[in-house]
């Protein structure tokens, strides 16, 4: 197998600070590899290093074979052709006119705008869907055929290297995975080499076979996406807490948990169930608060999201009735929290002994109040009657989280 | 949308001999008479200044779609890198130290040659540890002016009353100022830029992108860059060296040129020198019509056609093929 991209031992930007440092790294062609790292990595150095952009102070780069500084630059630029983040023109180009300026340099010497320099347009036009808008002005597009117009430009210089800095990072999802999937039918039908570099780890991670992890301009890490992208190795990259967990299908997908709210020292308690609190429970991790939660059941939606967001929580077992041992617990928590937030959950025979709960604690309750009477499935529909009782002892009633958040500030 | 917007230049080369001929019998002598002595001077003399509008014409709008285009700026045009002050005060020297009435060509070559040398400076300015940027170039092309345009102005305080007057008439630009060699000189150097700038153009073209996007797509970005500001010196330089000083024809020329055939720029250059021709020879046709027997300054004419010209064009941008 040939390689499209040899690195040894390149270092780049200042002596005294490189911006790479002493970075090897062999790229095999047809292979579709993601560069990842923080902002200051040194991703796009190293995209730069390779198009000749960046002066080498140390090591060698070549590309297919050939030493990157014996390369004239037409002839590099029918090896390798780059899609930046964004290109602007103050011209008026139309689409066609811009994916021509993949032709810039005649292949020949002596040829104008040749019959093959024609049909490499027609060709990257058809290829990346743009046939349609050929005749429209480029500086009118949207984000995304933009970015389709300058892959076309790309493509039109019939490269055999294709390297991409962040294409997607001004696209929208759906434009992202159009962007993405072409470039994997490219890689697939033309056998490009493609080398990207993202801040979109599960992109990169559901796209890419080949990953490379950058950090202070080293490469921490090479591999298919499960050896790269550990918890621990993220985490120690980019400096926060996050999360690598296998989605259904068995994609990877990874969480950045966010951090560094200050916490208020208030603890709240949580009634809820049934996926009624995931959105309380996130918000109230998110904004500080100490959360704890009770009861239910194991398996409960919302029990899985408390698991998650490490709220402490009184659990029962799966669909089990609530036991006096459980509610003694969730009625400890509950105690010792300095407010109680019950959630638009509905109740049945199994949970109606939380707004007990809610009762006997003595400390304030924020209740949710909307549609009591839909989801009260208690055999004597005492809910509405419990409701009534706790809002005529001085409970807040709201109905949507941003109220709730809103009472909570006046609590706290 | 089809591509309508873009026109063909047959009829830009057929306005031509139109235009030269009704430039050619207009004037105050009326149509003169051929066969007389005084009447073949007349129109041998028009035939001169048509020939000098054509080619300053032609100089100063190719110089103005380079420089919009290694700029990437609508405002650019062929003075704002120095050679207008630079070349105004290589003539006022001329005049200054009376070298102009030593040899006709002193004037013209002294304001090619210092027109060149500005412009050389403003780049190696520019360049210091480096390829040039476009705002260095812009940086030290405007203070380099400034300081020239400030020597002319001593220059001209102290020349003497009828020194002045000759600097004057070459500051605001005379289509009457060259003799015949110089103006074929002038010509053929218009003549061979244009060709060269037009063989460029697809790399020009790619230049518009900006620096880097022109070397992935494998031009040689500095090599381009300064063989382009070259080319256009050397076109703003003789247009100078040949007419003084005409404002206005390298700004607007371009816009008109690419909202006629778009901004490709292997066409540009030779369609953008046929409409500054053209102008400048209606231009200088009303400037010594309007008030005849008297005749008002060029630069006058193309300031007061030229700016209402780029107002309407600017209302629809556009379609001058340039975007915001």
């Amino acid at each position: 197998m040939s390689m499209a991209v040899i690195c040894r031992n390149v270092s780049a930007g200042y002596r005294q600070q490189p911006v790479l440092d002493d970075i090897s790294l062999t790229i095999q062609a047809g292979q579709m590899v993601a560069l990842l790292g923080p902002n200051g990595a040194g991703k796009s150095t190293l995209l730069r290093v390779l198009t000749g952009l960046q002066p080498l102070t140390g090591g060698e780069v070549q590309l297919f074979g050939r030493d990157l500084r014996q390369l004239r630059t037409t002839e590099r630029a029918k090896l390798v052709a780059v899609v930046p983040q964004e290109v602007t023109t103050p011209m008026a180009f139309t689409v066609a006119e811009l994916v021509a300026l993949g032709r810039s340099v005649p292949r020949d010497r002596w040829a104008t705008l040749a019959a093959a320099d024609r049909q490499a347009v027609e060709q990257a036009l058809a290829y990346t869907d743009t046939l349609e808008l050929r005749d429209r002005y480029y500086s009118e597009l949207s984000g995304g055929e933009k970015q389709r117009a300058i892959i076309a430009m790309a493509l039109a210089q019939e490269p055999q290297l294709l390297l991409l800095d962040e294409p997607t990072s001004h696209l929208d999802i759906n434009h992202r995975l159009e962007v993405l999937q072409l470039l994997e039918r490219l890689n697939r039908e033309r056998g490009l080499t493609v080398v990207m570099t993202s801040h979109d780890l599960n992109l990169a991670a559901e796209f890419f076979p080949q990953l490379a992890l950058l950090d202070h301009g080293r490469i921490v890490a090479t591999g298919a996406p499960a050896e790269v992208l550990h918890e621990e190795l993220l985490e120690e990259v980019y400096h926060c807490k996050l999360a690598v967990r296998r989605d259904a299908t068995g994609i990877l997908v990874i969480l950045p948990s966010r951090t560094g709210t200050a916490p208020t020292g208030k603890r709240v308690h949580v009634i809820c169930g049934g996926g009624s609190g995931v959105e309380v429970l996130r918000r109230l991790c998110l904004a500080g608060w100490q959360v704890s939660c009770g009861a239910l059941n194991q398996g409960d939606t919302d029990a899985q999201t408390a698991l998650a967001l490490g709220v402490k929580t009184a659990l029962e077992k799966p669909f089990s009735p609530l036991s006096t041992g459980v509610l003694a617990t969730a009625g400890q928590l509950a105690q010792a929290a300095d407010v109680i937030v019950v959630c638009e959950v509905p109740f049945g025979s199994g949970n109606v002994k939380n707004l007990d709960l809610a009762r006997q604690a003595g400390k304030p309750v924020l209740l949710n109040t909307r549609q009591v009477a839909a989801r009260d499935f208690t055999p004597q529909r005492e809910v509405q009657a419990l409701i009534q009782s706790l809002i005529e002892r001085g409970a807040t009633p709201w109905e949507h989280v941003s109220d709730l958040l809103v009472e909570l500030e006046k609590v706290r | 949308m089809s591509n309508s917007r873009r026109w063909p230049i047959w009829p830009l080369l057929l306005a031509v001999p139109v235009v030269c001929a009704g430039a050619l019998l207009a004037g105050a002598a009326g149509l003169p008479d051929w066969h007389t002595p005084l009447g073949r001077a007349v129109l041998e003399l028009r035939l001169h200044r048509i020939l000098t509008g054509l080619v300053v014409g032609a100089g100063l709008a190719g110089a103005g779609v380079v420089m919009q285009a290694l700029l990437r700026n609508p405002l650019a045009e062929p003075y704002v890198l120095g050679v207008s002050s630079g070349a105004g005060l290589g003539a006022a020297l001329a005049v200054f130290f009376g070298w102009s009435a030593l040899h006709l060509w002193a004037v013209p070559v002294a304001a090619f040659v210092t027109g060149i040398v500005t412009l050389t400076i403003v780049y190696f300015l520019a360049a210091r540890g480096g390829g040039a940027s476009i705002y260095g170039l812009l940086l030290s092309g405007i203070i380099v002016s400034a300081v020239l345009s400030n020597l002319l102005m001593l220059i001209v305080s102290l020349a003497p009353t009828e020194g002045m007057h000759s600097i004057l008439w070459w500051i605001l630009g005379n289509l009457q100022l060259s003799a015949q060699p110089l103006l074929l000189t002038g010509g053929a150097l218009v003549l061979g830029a244009l060709i060269i700038l037009t063989m460029l153009g697809a790399q020009l073209n790619a230049l518009t992108l900006g620096r880097e996007a022109a070397h992935h797509l494998g031009v040689r970005t500095g090599l381009m860059i300064a063989g382009c500001l070259a080319l256009a010196t050397l076109l703003a330089a003789t247009a100078v060296a040949l007419a003084g000083l005409i404002g206005f024809i390298g700004l607007i020329v371009p816009h008109a040129a690419r909202a006629w055939v778009g901004p490709d720029h292997r066409k540009l250059p030779g369609v953008a020198a046929i409409i500054g021709g053209l102008f400048l020879v209606v231009c200088d046709t009303v400037a010594r019509t309007i008030v005849a027997p008297q005749e008002i300054p060029i630069g006058v004419v193309t300031a007061l056609v030229g700016g209402p010209f780029f107002l309407a064009l600017l209302l629809r941008r556009r379609k001058g093929g340039w975007i915001e």
